[in-house]
């Protein structure tokens, strides 16, 4: 019998740019999985976490605990609100008598989306085709909450055409940081500019991650100031889906 | 209540932590003999290391630093030095001077241990040995003898403890003074000595 | 220069992002201590079990800092010394002051001491008629400039040698007007030449300590320039300053975290200068200070023990996170308006100067998590930012625009079908505003993305309807 996975399509991708959201079901799908979207999802609730409003926080881990723990596996295409589900549900509900055991073993079985493909499901490489020369944005959440680095790598190698090159300072931050952009845009966008001149010294074309929040950050930054560089989330190339990238004209 | 009664019981009140000790920590063993590996890291810290046969060489040694760094032929023993009791006559043209050195100046220490982690010299305070000698002057030699070399800061600690009550100071001395205070970029001979000449004496 | 409050962070940020000798002197922070650090632990070995130590030492010693405290200032009387308490900064000055009154000192040399910042100390002695001469070079520099320090282990790394030359100049007036200030060499030099005579003058020294051990009653300090030392040993009285949290068992812990603060901090294998200081001198010792004071400030400390924010007092100050941070390394430290600066300033600043006063520091953070990717000690950082928010939010201090929509948006998200309408419409009214540019320029509302982006047009449906209406 396939594993049947939830996907957490996360708001991000829910809203700006569902085409994540199908590139992640086939995917899924490639990887021998049975796929499922509850339609009782909204958000990862990260945004009142991060804002301390612990209220509103816990009331939406325990709608998502609702929604998903009777799945085997839960797959979100972000490494942030992957991080939500695996480090800070457990510590958010862990004196709620009635969901701290509930959110401990969802925590154990939800996983950012390209770790899945290639550590829980084994996968080495994908049969898709791009004829872009990319760089790869590591975002912190994906790299220091899930510890996610080669794995992206790995599948992207396997991708025809496509010529990867290495950042420089791979783990510094964006400086996206959630409502942080918008709370100290200046400072935000400063880290930006260092992200995207290092991304350009690459000589890439287009860049690439996991969490759509960088990516719409450093797209913006970029359409702001007329850096032309493509922005992309990963999962797209990986399962041959095209069209405009972010923020391009359609 | 005091200052300290109050302190210590807000402590008391509000602690719910009960740490464990963690067991005893194994630092890496030393890479090489002990003497290598003790000049090598000295050397790493800027210092400059010499190996001598026998402890009636120091004097030319000594003489021939100075000569090299064209400093004055002067170098200052404490009160009680045990190298008062040198040779001197070895070292022609060299004058002894007992008083407190100066910034400029070179001073002659015997440095009772060595870490060979760190290429590391410990002076605990002595009557033989004033605490401030190790920062006065501009050049410091220092001689240690190979036996007194130990692998790391904990046997040196445990050493010290066994020779009975505990000095006012134990100082510690890796390489020269410096600073990168000024644009990060290191500088030595802040206050302390701009240079550091290490005499190894192998010596049963 | 006057310093700046913390309130004022945006304002100071905004100023820093475009000082281009700051630029300079921060990515010096990254080229030289965080790319030192990376070769020191690599030279090491296994250094991440080391860093478990070191946590581990930290954690023990906190949950018995009550006897370890104890046990040390036992130790320290048996030798002659005394020991002081105090509640917090007032206590700390007076005590400091009554000492120096008592031996009828004057001129007081210092060694580096971030807790001597944190009571304001230097000011509060020159009011009260004593002559304070900070002797750590950095510190000597932002004294003579009247500047705070910019980091807690570097505090003139903000500098260039251009503006020290001139502040040198500028002081140090009984010299050759027309001396060479070229070379950083001569600089260093200068500072050496002036402060020896300081340090033979001076009536008292004060230093802090990076760490206390309870088993000796040892205080511990670490220096590379040997300021600390002469500060302790040529005047007649020394006293220590410093936290009561510095405790641990023993010297062979000490031992173990000096391992862990230097390759941290500098990236050095140990510092030049390590000195254990165990008491006054005794009749048989060559020389020393004839009188020991410690000082052990609590200063809101204690209150921290038991609250999710306690691991914070772990830190043994190496400043790898404020090396490592890409807000700090943007904005750098005077930005913070606060002694403390960087994640470890955003840790304990709400402790220290209330959670309101200190919210830029813990709210200016993406929680990208390499404060505590680099900590010698492991502690949370981001986490204990994040408590500190939380504890903002809960007391009603937090910005009313934001809790107001952050209500409005929950209340959606915890609904999902009308949170299914809302997402719904405001993908469709995006991809209509972004129309085929296929960004949008700017919004009445969001100010804060539009100033600095754009935002990428939405592909139009969501992704909830375009799957329930698959095929
Ligand atoms: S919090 Fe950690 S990294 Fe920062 S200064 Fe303290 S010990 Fe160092």
């Amino acid at each position: 019998m396939k594993p049947r996975v939830g996907l957490f399509v996360t708001c991000l991708v829910d809203l700006v740019r569902p085409q994540v959201g199908f590139a992640a079901v086939k995917l899924i799908e490639l990887a021998g999985c049975d796929i499922e979207v509850p339609a009782t999802q909204t958000c990862c609730g990260q945004p009142a976490w991060n804002s301390g409003a612990d209220k509103h926080a816990a009331d939406i881990a325990r709608q998502v605990v609702d929604a998903f723990e009777s799945f085997d596996y839960v797959v979100a295409p972000s490494g942030s609100c992957a991080g939500m589900l695996r480090i800070h549900y457990p510590e958010l509900l862990k004196n709620d008598d009635a969901y701290a055991t509930r959110a401990r073993s969802l925590a154990a079985k939800s996983h950012e989306l390209i770790s899945f493909l290639v550590r829980v499901r084994g996968m080495k490489d994908v049969a898709a085709r791009s004829n872009v020369r990319a760089c790869y944005h590591d975002s912190c959440s994906s790299l220091r909450e899930n510890g996610v680095k080669t794995e992206p790598r790995t599948l992207l190698a396997s991708v025809n055409g496509l010529e990867l090159s290495e950042l420089k300072e791979p783990e510094v931050c964006c400086g996206f940081g959630g409502l942080f952009s918008v709370k100290y845009p200046e400072i935000s966008e400063r880290l930006a500019n260092d992200k995207i001149a290092d991304a350009q010294a690459t000589g890439a074309d287009t860049l690439l991650g996991a969490d759509l929040g960088c990516l719409l950050h450093l797209a913006g930054c970029m359409e702001k100031q007329g850096k032309a560089m493509k922005v992309r989330h990963v999962a797209e190339v990986l399962a041959d889906i095209h069209g405009p990238a972010l923020g391009e004209p359609r | 209540m005091s200052a300290r009664d109050e302190i210590l019981s807000a402590i008391r009140t509000r602690r719910v932590k009960n740490a464990p000790r963690p067991a005893r920590y194994a630092p890496p063993p030393p890479e090489s003999d002990l003497v290598k590996q003790f000049a090598d890291r000295a050397r790493r810290t800027a210092a400059e290391v010499q190996i001598l046969n026998d402890l009636s060489d120091v004097p030319a040694a000594v003489a021939d630093i100075l000569r090299g760094k064209n400093m004055e032929a002067a170098i200052h023993l404490p009160p009680h030095s045990p190298f008062a009791a040198l040779d001197w006559k070895t070292a022609p043209g060299l004058s002894l001077e007992s008083k407190s050195p100066g910034p400029d100046d070179a001073a002659l220490a015997l440095v009772p241990f060595g870490i060979a982690e760190t290429g590391t010299l410990v002076n605990p305070a002595r009557d033989s040995a004033p605490a401030s000698w190790h920062f006065r002057p501009g050049l410091e030699i220092a001689v240690i003898h190979t036996r007194d070399i130990l692998p790391h800061m904990e046997n040196v600690f445990a050493r010290i403890k066994q020779s009975g009550a505990l000095p006012h100071t134990i100082n510690f001395v890796s390489g020269p003074s410096r600073t990168g205070d000024i644009e990060q970029t290191l500088e030595l001979g802040a206050h302390g000595p701009k240079a550091l000449a290490i005499l190894i004496v192998e010596e049963a | 220069m006057t310093a700046s409050t913390p309130q004022e962070f945006p304002a100071e940020a905004h100023a820093a992002l475009s000082d281009e000798t700051l630029k300079v002197a921060l990515r010096r922070l990254k080229t030289h201590f965080a790319l030192g650090r990376q070769l020191a632990f690599t030279r090491y070995g296994d250094m991440e079990a080391l860093r478990e130590q070191g946590r581990a030492i930290r954690d023990y010693a906190l949950s018995r800092l009550d006897s370890l405290l104890e046990s040390f200032e036992r130790q320290v009387k048996s030798r002659g010394g005394q020991v002081h308490w105090a509640r917090d900064a007032k206590e700390a000055r007076d005590i400091i002051l009554k000492i120096l009154r008592e031996t009828g000192a004057k001129t007081v040399t210092k060694g580096k001491s971030m807790v001597s910042e944190e009571i304001a100390l230097n000011p509060f002695l020159e009011a009260n008629g004593m002559h304070p001469v900070e002797t750590d070079l950095g510190e000597y520099i932002i004294q003579l400039r009247k500047e705070p320090p910019s980091h807690i282990i570097a505090p003139a790394f903000h500098l260039s040698k251009e503006q020290v030359a001139e502040t040198f100049r500028e002081s140090h007036t009984e010299l050759d007007p027309r001396r060479s200030l070229e070379e950083r060499t001569t600089l260093v030099l200068e500072a050496r030449r002036m402060l020896r005579a300081q340090f033979e003058a001076a009536d008292a020294g004060i230093t802090g300590a990076n760490f206390l051990s309870a088993e000796e009653g040892a205080a511990v300090i670490v220096t590379n320039e040997g300021n600390g030392d002469l500060t302790r040993l040529l005047p007649k009285t020394h006293i220590v300053l410093t936290g009561i949290e510095k405790v641990v068992a023993d010297l062979d812990d000490v031992s173990v975290l000096l391992r862990l603060l230097t390759r941290s901090a500098t990236g050095q294998d140990i510092s030049s200068y390590v000195t254990v200081m165990l008491g006054p001198r005794n009749a048989k010792e060559a020389d020393g200070p004839e009188n020991f004071h410690i000082v052990l400030l609590d200063n809101g400390r204690s209150r921290l023990i038991g609250t999710e924010a306690e691991d914070v007092l772990r830190c043994i100050r190496c400043a790898a996170c404020l090396n490592h941070c890409p807000i700090y390394g943007a904005v750098g430290g005077h930005s913070y308006g606060a002694t403390y600066s960087g994640p470890i300033g955003a840790a304990l600043n709400p402790n220290l100067l209330g959670v309101s006063a200190a919210r830029h520091h813990t709210n200016a953070s993406t929680f990208c998590g390499r404060c505590a990717e680099v900590c010698p000690v492991k502690i949370p950082l981001p986490k204990i930012m994040r408590y500190w928010r939380a504890r903002e939010y809960a007391s009603g201090l937090a910005p009313k625009a934001m809790t107001f929509g952050l209500g409005l948006w929950a209340f959606a998200a915890k609904r999902p079908a009308l949170y299914r309408f809302f997402s719904a419409t405001v993908a469709w009214t995006l991809r209509k505003l972004g129309g085929k540019k296929g960004h949008v320029h700017a919004l009445p509302i969001m100010n804060g993305w539009f100033a600095v982006r754009d935002f990428p047009a939405p592909q139009g449906k969501s992704f909830h309807h375009l799957w329930a209406h698959r095929k």
